[in-house]
């Protein structure tokens, strides 16, 4: 069924687009994140050459190797992925049945994409997700968790996959008129 | 009857997804920001709340400047200062402490860039990583700097990370580089490093630095940039670069 909606969006061209072009979005947007002050001072400074405003982000990206565990890295890559192929599906579906949105897909692709989010961050020694629970005191929390909150980011490739699966069913579901039988 | 199962498709409160949106949308902002740098806090559970709240404001402007107390591979006098705030028990700081190697080969012998080690010890993600920051202060009081510099070469080298190494292995690390082992261990189990490694903790922090390895790039010119985790050397390379120009 999955694959049936998925062969039903990404037969248009424009939904393969929107799909990568979403995922590589998220891709870097994950990878640059420890850095985003960085690369925002490069971007918009008046004084770096316009080669090394793209040549210092693009080589940043190279920290996927280097800045992420195996494990962290492959999250990142797989939610970034989901993503793009999500909201290219929940794009196809809302253009088609607006006032059948499925809001449990929905609320559980947007609930994926936070955690993925926590996960993402987690990926350097204490950055994010340690930053996060310290402002509300609970920085030990991290302690206890057995993979040290990449817990997070498994949650959240997990979550968005259920609701890609949640909105292919919807995709697939033919547009007919119920009746009680 | 039609509409009821209309209803039951649409199987979730109404509310959910608004504020599944409302959830989310926070979150990834606070990430942002958070990340941005301009919410600091990863120093220990036990800091005051006010600490926290003035860490908040964290900035680069508020590194403790380089001086010859300073643990400093290379020249001093260097064009661009490489200020890097590391924990031993980080695996990113082990990996990145490789790729400053690098850079030092490439820059260092020129005089162009100059390396400087200052301590953050995670204690909530590392709970070794300041008695090791403490093995790496008595290197240093034992044999100078260039004991400190062969001490925390090895000490990168051998530990496991993620708070793998065995403590017994600092005076065998001693031992290694050419250390007294007895006075070494003499000063392993005093505490008179503890207020300079929390200094460099808090002067972290209050850098904006919410994770390890945090680095700041100096440039000629003192302008600073942030350099957050272990980044790969031809970004490093390309930052440097920036720096030599006073960009």
């Amino acid at each position: 069924m999955v694959i049936q909606a998925l062969q039903k969006v990404f037969r248009k061209p424009a939904y393969v687009i929107l799909a990568l072009v979403v995922s590589a979005l998220v891709f870097v947007f994950a990878v640059w994140l420890p850095n985003i002050r960085l690369v925002a001072g490069i971007v918009i400074s008046p004084d770096v050459p316009f080669a090394s405003k793209l040549e210092l982000p693009l080589s940043l990206l190279g920290s996927i190797a280097t800045n992420f565990t195996l494990l962290s890295a492959s999250y990142t890559i797989v939610i970034a992925i989901l993503f793009g192929v999500y909201i290219a599906m929940i794009t196809y579906f809302l253009k088609r049945r607006i006032k059948e949105v499925g809001q449990g897909g929905v609320a559980t692709g947007f609930i994926g994409i936070t955690s993925g989010v926590l996960g993402v961050g987690c990926a350097a020694c204490g950055s994010f997700l340690l930053t996060s629970f310290s402002l509300v005191g609970a920085g030990g929390v991290l302690t206890l968790l057995p993979l040290g909150g990449s817990e997070f980011g498994i949650i959240g490739a997990v979550l968005l996959a259920s609701a890609i699966y949640m909105t292919a069913k919807k995709i697939i579901d033919p547009l007919v008129c119920k009746v009680e039988v | 009857m039609e509409e009821n199962n209309q209803q039951t498709k649409t199987n979730t409160h109404p509310l959910a997804m608004p504020i599944a949106v409302v959830i989310a949308g926070a979150l990834i902002a606070g990430a942002v920001i958070y990340s941005g740098g301009k919410a600091p806090t990863a120093g220990t559970a036990n800091q005051p709340q006010q600490q926290q709240v003035a860490q908040q404001t964290g900035d680069l402007e508020q590194m403790t400047p380089v001086t010859s107390k300073d643990h400093i591979r290379g020249d001093i006098n260097a064009p661009v200062k490489i200020v890097e705030y590391s924990d031993t028990e980080c695996p990113f700081c082990k990996r990145f402490h490789a790729t400053m190697k690098e850079v030092m080969d490439e820059y260092g012998k020129d005089g162009k860039v100059a390396w400087v080690y200052r301590h953050f010890p995670l204690d909530q993600l590392h709970s070794k990583a300041r008695k090791e920051a403490v093995a790496l202060e008595c290197a240093n009081e034992q044999g100078g700097n260039d004991k400190f510099w062969s001490y925390a070469d090895r000490l990168y080298e051998v530990t496991p990370a993620n708070n793998g190494l065995d403590p017994a292995e600092l005076p065998k690390i001693a031992q290694y580089v050419g250390l007294d082992t007895t006075k070494f261990n003499t000063c392993l189990g005093s505490t008179k490093y503890d207020k300079h490694i929390e200094d460099e903790v808090q002067n972290a922090t209050a850098t904006g630095g919410n994770g390890t390895p945090w680095s700041i790039v100096v440039g000629k010119n003192g302008k600073k940039y942030p350099l957050s985790g272990a980044q790969p050397l031809p970004a490093v390379k390309q930052l440097i670069d920036l720096a030599l120009q006073g960009k």
